[in-house]
């Protein structure tokens, strides 16, 4: 019954982004049969987690998870502890290790702080599949404070061909930001007095209160062939693709969240006067009309 | 889970609706609930809170303007013979003297009747309803405002405002409410702003606001006040809307500047991308490979 799945997809794609965990946890709880589908196609705000043995941290998601454990990719262990949990080959293992402290440095470099982490698995057809996490959460520093998220989740799957390699990639950016500052801001100009002066300046005593939000995701997807020289190139190819298609992206989020969500409010509500820009209009036509006679 | 919390469930999931999405979310919930039997019965008061809040208009009978539905709209029927479903789902426009039934499922209005209004609070009822219309047409490209009296007051009245803008071919949707309670012997004024938008090509991405507002009336206006008491209120809610629409426009300004930015650089520190090969044998070039043709140039 994809039928079902395809529709629990296309509520995901409707409802707040910011509510997607609860939603996706009712979802699962009215149709339990279908938890593994849902749970791996909606991608849902990473976890931060602690790894025990180096004190490092890393991120939690459906890919390093086994039944109820997540593995960390920098001791290789479960938490919690899995006897039998799911590891890559050792030769595999070896190229995570490697493209974890790569990723670290891609990391510092654009976000200059967050987690990361990279996680690969062996496919049946021989090759291997792998995703590079990548969170950053700004928390206020004072009430008035902006504070946001940024959690990127690339998929990739890598099929070698000879001397080239052939990649799939699928990015996923979850994007939160919320303001508060408009209420301390439109209040600036009108300090609060006492009652008293009520009847003199009228809005002098107004109490504002508010915010917005801005929430979503966006998913691409892209292939290229690469050059194959050794196992460690498959670093360096799936790295430029991933950094190529973040700086696609986080234009593509600027123009969406900043413009489109933008234009659509002032779509809705003009600041000038319509009725002004009318008359406006009119009296045009109309000397146009009288300089044309 | 039983039958009784899918329904909950459902309920919740429609309440979350995005502007004009309603229907597509409730096929969804048809589908997955499928069972249109006890779905139909189960969710009506979700629909119907879902309709109330978010100021869904309606046709009104004869007439040929929208009016709002929402729980200032609401007439208890004074029927004998009116049910519980009846008494619910009765709404009137006081501009038209109408009062209609709504079906919350398929937004029909019908069986219009009079209402007579209250003749204490009607003349400045209707002076806040024409300086609002005049307010709607000034600001809103595509609107529709309600004013509604209180019961057992007469001096407490209450403006309502909807946009909307639906636009699924090119996958966006916004919707801009405000309320304004206004009660000129308390002299004071209570607005709250909600605004809604949902972009939805290839992602989600939802812009949702709130903003509230009490503050004082002046003196000047008072419900004998007439036509320009009414302006001056309106004169009122258009000053605080502008302003809040422009500190919403400097609150974009800096979520950009600094939220964004401050999660992820456009590019490095050293304006340039990556030297991936360089990082590579940087950080492992030892570790990973034994030596021979490793990593080219660097």
């Amino acid at each position: 019954m994809g039928d079902l799945v395809d529709s629990m997809l296309d509520l995901m794609r409707r409802l707040p982004p910011t509510h997607v965990e609860e939603n996706v946890a009712s979802l699962v709880a009215m149709c339990p049969d279908y938890a593994d589908d849902l749970l791996g196609s909606v991608d849902q705000p990473l976890k931060v987690m602690t790894d025990r043995a180096t004190g490092k941290e890393y991120l939690a998601c459906d890919y390093n998870r086994d039944g109820d454990s997540y593995r960390s990719p920098w001791s290789n262990e479960y938490d919690p502890p899995l006897e039998d949990g799911t590891v890559p080959s050792p030769k595999l293992r070896k190229l995570e290790i490697a493209a974890n402290e790569v990723f670290d440095t891609y990391r510092e470099m654009y976000y200059e702080g967050g987690v990361s982490s990279v996680f690969l698995w062996d496919l049946d057809d021989g090759g291997f599949a792998g995703v590079v996490l990548l969170k950053k959460v700004m928390t206020p520093q004072a009430p008035g404070e902006p504070s946001g998220a940024w959690d990127s989740i690339h998929v990739f799957e890598a099929a070698e061909r000879g001397r080239q390699a052939h990649y799939k990639l699928t990015s996923t950016i979850m994007l939160q930001m919320v303001d508060r500052s408009i209420s301390t801001r439109s209040s600036k100009d009108e300090p609060v007095k006492s009652k008293v002066g009520a009847d003199k300046t009228e809005q002098n005593d107004a109490k504002r209160d508010g915010e917005a939000t801005l929430s979503g995701s966006m998913t691409r997807q892209t292939e290229q062939d690469f050059q194959l020289q050794d196992q460690s190139s498959h670093i360096t190819n799936t790295g430029k693709m991933i950094e190529e298609m973040e700086i696609k992206m986080r234009n593509l989020l600027q123009e969406v969240y900043f413009g489109k969500t933008r234009d659509v409010v002032f779509d809705l509500r003009s600041l000038d006067d319509l009725e002004k820009a009318r008359r406006q209009r009119e009296l045009q036509k109309e000397l146009v009309g009288f300089i044309k006679r | 889970m039983d039958s009784a919390e899918r329904i909950e469930a459902a309920s919740k999931f429609l309440l979350q609706s995005p502007p004009g999405e309603i229907n597509d979310v409730l096929n969804d919930v048809r589908n997955i609930i499928s069972d249109d039997d006890s779905l139909q019965a189960g969710v009506l008061p979700a629909l119907r809170e879902y309709n109330t809040t978010q100021f869904t208009t309606a046709d009104v009978p004869g007439h040929q303007h929208q009016s709002i539905v929402s729980e200032a709209a609401r007439i208890s029927s004074s029927r004998e013979d009116a049910g519980e479903e009846e008494s619910l789902d009765r709404y009137w426009d006081p501009r038209s003297r109408t009062s209609f039934r709504f079906d919350h499922l398929s937004l029909e209005t019908s069986d219009p009747e009079h209402v007579e209004p209250d003749e204490e609070s009607e003349p400045f009822r209707a002076a806040l309803e024409t300086a609002s219309l005049a307010y709607l047409q000034a600001h809103y490209h595509d609107g529709v405002v309600s004013v509604f009296p209180t019961q057992g007051s007469s001096s407490r009245f209450i403006i309502q405002i909807v946009a909307n803008k639906y636009n699924p071919n090119n996958y966006w949707s916004g919707r801009w409410r405000s309320e304004y309670t206004i009660d000129t012997s308390a002299k004071t004024l209570e607005g709250k702003i909600l605004v809604n938008v949902h972009y939805y090509e290839q992602g989600n991405v939802q812009l949702s606001t709130t903003h509230s507002v009490s503050l004082t009336l002046p003196p000047a206006i008072t419900s004998s006040g007439g036509a320009s008491s009414a302006s001056k209120a309106l004169a009122l809610i258009e000053d605080e809307e502008g302003k809040y629409q422009t500190s919403l426009n400097d609150a974009y300004a800096e979520m950009s500047e600094k939220t964004f930015k401050g999660l992820r650089r456009a590019l490095p520190m050293t304006r340039s991308k990556l030297d991936w090969d360089r990082v590579m044998g940087y950080k492992l070039g030892a570790e990973l490979t034994n030596s021979k043709n490793a990593f080219g140039a660097a």
